[in-house]
C-alpha cells in the first residue's frame, strides 16, 4: 500500500517527533557533560573535556562500573541458562500445572520494582544475609530471568517440533538433539535474551536501591549524586554508561555472524 | 505372505550405480523372511483407543501404502513403527529382531515428514549430510554421498550450497528424500510429505516417488489420505478405518473387490444397492435384476448386502436395449471429465446413480433427458454387510 503525498509527509513528521521526543534528552545530556559550566545551560560557552579525564581516573567511577559490570555480567549469564531451560521445559513438555506455572513465574514483572526490592530486602534480613551487590544479584534475576525466559519460550514456540523429532529419528542422542538442532534454532532467542538481561540490570535503580547494602550501582551513585552533591561528572558517567550499552548491543549483532562465518568455513 | 501384485524389474535406464548392493534389483523377494511383522498393535491415549489391534507384514523391497481418513489412526501407527511413540501392547519386528523397545535414534528406519522438517540453519548440502555427520563419517565421504544423492533425486551438484530457504517446494521434497536415504534406513516412512504441494507437482514427484522406490530397491511405507496418491505408487494399499485395517491388499483388488461399503465409498464414486435375501430369493432396492441371470450368476438366496459397481461399469441405456440390472431414470446433469463424460442419473426410486462413460460414447444431452441405466452381473461386486 502507498500512502498518499500529504499521508507521506505526516508520516516523515511523525517519526521526526517520536525519534526528537527519544533523544532530545539524550542530546541534552550529552551536551551537560562537555560544558564547563557547573549547570547546563545554552548557548555553551565553552566546550571541554575535562569531565571525562576526570570520570575515567577516578577510582569512585571504575569501581561503579566494575561492580555493575559483574552483577549484569552474572545476571545475564544465569537468565539465558535459565530461560534456555524454562523456554524448553514450556515449549516442548506437557507436565501438570504448567500453565497455572507459567503465569506464576511471570508474576514478579508486574510488581512494583520497589515494592519488590523492599520485600527482598526484608526476605534476605529475615534469614540473616548481608545485603551486597551479590544480593542484588538474585534481585535482579527475580525479575529479569522471567523475561529472558519470556523472550525465548517465544521463539521456542516458533519452532517446529518436527525438527527435534527428525533429528532423533535419524540418529541423534538427547545431547546431539539438543547442541545440533535445538541450541542452534533457539540461539536468536538467547542472544535477545541476554541482551535484554544486560540492558535491565546495567540500567536498574528499584531493586539496586535496595538489595546492594553498602555498595553502590552506577545508577545508584548518579541519583545520589543528583540528590545531593551534582556535579558535572553526573552526564559524563550516564553518557559512558550509554557507550558502554551501544558497544555491547553492537558486540551482540556482530558476534553471531562471525561466529556464522567461522563455522561455515571450517566446516567447508 | 499373499501378495498378488506382480515382480517388476527396474527401469532399464535407471541409473544404479550408487547402490552396489546389486541382490535388491528384484523390485521385491516374495519368497524372502518379511522385513516387518506389526503383531496386535495397540495404542491408547487416556480412553481413546487409536490404533485398535493392527496385524501387518510388509516384504523386502514393497511399496505399502496406508490411506485413511484424518483421525483413523494412520499417522499414530507410522509414528509407533519409527518409536516416537511407545505402543500400549504389541510387538514390532523388523526382520527377526523385535525393535518396539528400541528408541527412534537406534532403529534402523527413517520418515520424510509431513512438514518435511529440514533444518533451517543448515544448508541443503549439511541437510542431506546431517544422518552421516552424527555417525561420524568424514566429511569428504560425507560430502562425496551428498551429491551422488543430490544427483539421484535430480537436483543440480550446485544446490549443495544453496540454503533451505532458497528451495522451492518441490526441491525441498527432493532435500528432504535425499536426506532421508542418506540415512540407508532398513525401512523408508512417509507421512503424507506431499499434501502441501500444487497439483501438477504433486502428479510429478508421486511418479519420481514411484520410480526411486524401483531404482532403490527399498521398502517404502506411505501415508497419505490420498486414495489417487496411493494407487498411482503403491504395490499394496491398506485402507484405515478407527484404528483398524480394514482392507489389506493390491489396489486393483481394493478398487474392484472392497471388502465393505466403507471401502467401496472410499475408493472413488461408487452405485450401491441394497439386497436383501430371505432365504428363497434376493430383492434389490432402486434396480429390477433379470432372474435368469441373477440364476446364473450364482447369487444366494440369502445374501444379505450391497451390490456395487462403479460408474464406468453402467451404460445409459437407449430405447430397446437391455442388461441384467437395469432401472428408469432422468439424466440430471452431465460433467465432462477430459477422455470421459459423466453423467447423475435421478433413478424413479430417487436414487442418484453415477454413469460414467468413454467420450465416443457421449449422448446427446439436454435437461429433462429421460434415458435409464443398465450394467451386467459380471460387472458387479458383492458386499456381504448387515
Amino acid at each position: 500500500m502507498h500512502p498518499s503525498k500529504s499521508g507521506r509527509i505526516g508520516l516523515y513528521l511523525y517519526g521526526v517527533l517520536i525519534l526528537a521526543f527519544l533523544y532530545l534528552p539524550l542530546v541534552a545530556i550529552g551536551f551537560a557533560s562537555v560544558s564547563t559550566a557547573r549547570y547546563l545551560s545554552f548557548p555553551i560557552r565553552q566546550y571541554t573535556t575535562q569531565w571525562y579525564a576526570q570520570a575515567l581516573e577516578s577510582d569512585t567511577v571504575s569501581d561503579l562500573l566494575w561492580i555493575s559490570l559483574q552483577v549484569a555480567t552474572i545476571v545475564t549469564i544465569v537468565s539465558m541458562v535459565l530461560g534456555f531451560f524454562g523456554a524448553l521445559a514450556f515449549a516442548r513438555y506437557q507436565w501438570r500445572f504448567r500453565r497455572l506455572y507459567q503465569k506464576l513465574i511471570l508474576l514478579p514483572i508486574f510488581f512494583p520494582q520497589s515494592v519488590l526490592g523492599l520485600a527482598l530486602l526484608m526476605w534476605f534480613n529475615a534469614i540473616g544475609i548481608t545485603p551486597t551487590w551479590h544480593t542484588a544479584i538474585i534481585a535482579h534475576l527475580v525479575w529479569i530471568a522471567p523475561i529472558a525466559t519470556l523472550i525465548i519460550a517465544i521463539r521456542a514456540y516458533s519452532f517446529d517440533p518436527a525438527l527435534e523429532e527428525a533429528a532423533r529419528d535419524m540418529g541423534c542422542s538427547t545431547w546431539q538433539t539438543l547442541r545440533e538442532v535445538t541450541i542452534p534454532l533457539l540461539m536468536p532467542g538467547v542472544v535477545s535474551a541476554g541482551l535484554f538481561s544486560f540492558l535491565l540490570s546495567w540500567g536498574n535503580f528499584p531493586l539496586s536501591l535496595f538489595t546492594t547494602g553498602a555498595d553502590l550501582t552506577l545508577p545508584e551513585w548518579l541519583y545520589a549524586k543528583m540528590v545531593s552533591g551534582y556535579s558535572p561528572l553526573v552526564p559524563t558517567v550516564g553518557m559512558l554508561s550509554v557507550a558502554a550499552s551501544i558497544v555491547l548491543v553492537a558486540l551482540a549483532l556482530t558476534v553471531p555472524l562471525l561466529i556464522n562465518r567461522f563455522t561455515r568455513k571450517s566446516s567447508d | 505372505m499373499n501378495i498378488a501384485a506382480p515382480v517388476r524389474l527396474p527401469d532399464g535406464k535407471a541409473d544404479l550405480s550408487n547402490f552396489s548392493d546389486t541382490s535388491r534389483l528384484t523390485h521385491m523377494n516374495v519368497n524372502a523372511p518379511p522385513i516387518l511383522r506389526v503383531v496386535d498393535l495397540k495404542k491408547t491415549f487416556d480412553s481413546f483407543t487409536a490404533l485398535d489391534s493392527v496385524n501387518l507384514t510388509v516384504a523386502d523391497g514393497e511399496f505399502l501404502a496406508i490411506v485413511g481418513p484424518s483421525g483413523s489412526g494412520k499417522t499414530t501407527l507410522i509414528r509407533l513403527l519409527v518409536g516416537m511413540e511407545e505402543q500400549t501392547s504389541g510387538e514390532i519386528w523388523l526382520r527377526d529382531r523385535r525393535i518396539d523397545d528400541v528408541p527412534a535414534n537406534r532403529r534402523p528406519t527413517c520418515m520424510v515428514f509431513q512438514s518435511l522438517a529440514l533444518f533451517p540453519h543448515r544448508t541443503v548440502g549439511q541437510n542431506i549430510e546431517f544422518p552421516l555427520k552424527i555417525r561420524g563419517v568424514d566429511p569428504a565421504a560425507r560430502r562425496a554421498r551428498a551429491l551422488e544423492l543430490l544427483d539421484l533425486v535430480r537436483l543440480p551438484q550446485h544446490y549443495y550450497d544453496k540454503r533451505i530457504q532458497q528451495c522451492s517446494g518441490g526441491e525441498r521434497q527432493r532435500v528432504a528424500l535425499a536426506r532421508a536415504l542418506a540415512f540407508d534406513p532398513e525401512i523408508l516412512f512417509f507421512d503424507e510429505p506431499l499434501s502441501a504441494l500444487d497439483f501438477r507437482l504433486r502428479k510429478m514427484l508421486e511418479k519420481e516417488l514411484k520410480d526411486l522406490h524401483q531404482r532403490t530397491g527399498k521398502t517404502f511405507i506411505y501415508i497419505t489420505h490420498s486414495l489417487e496418491e496411493a494407487m498411482v505408487m503403491s504395490d499394496r494399499i491398506a485402507i484405515m478405518r478407527s484404528g483398524r485395517f480394514e482392507q489389506l491388499g493390491p489396489a486393483e483388488e481394493i478398487y474392484a473387490k472392497p471388502k465393505s461399503r466403507f471401502v467401496a465409498e472410499f475408493m472413488g464414486e461408487v452405485n450401491l444397492f441394497r439386497a436383501n435375501g430371505n432365504g428363497k430369493s434376493v430383492s434389490f432396492e432402486h434396480v429390477t435384476v433379470d432372474p435368469v441371470a441373477a440364476a446364473k450368476s450364482g447369487l444366494k438366496p440369502g445374501f444379505q448386502g450391497y451390490m456395487m459397481a462403479r460408474p464406468e461399469s453402467v451404460r445409459l441405456l437407449k430405447p430397446g436395449e437391455g442388461a441384467d440390472v437395469t432401472a428408469k431414470g432422468l439424466v440430471e446433469s452431465e460433467y465432462l471429465l477430459g477422455s470421459r463424460v459423466q453423467y447423475l442419473v435421478q433413478l424413479d426410486s430417487g436414487y442418484k446413480a453415477t454413469v460414467e462413460l468413454s467420450r465416443e460414447n457421449r449422448v446427446t444431452w439436454e435437461p429433462g433427458l429421460k434415458m435409464g441405466i443398465g450394467f451386467d452381473l459380471d460387472r458387479t461386486h458383492l458386499i456381504q454387510e448387515a
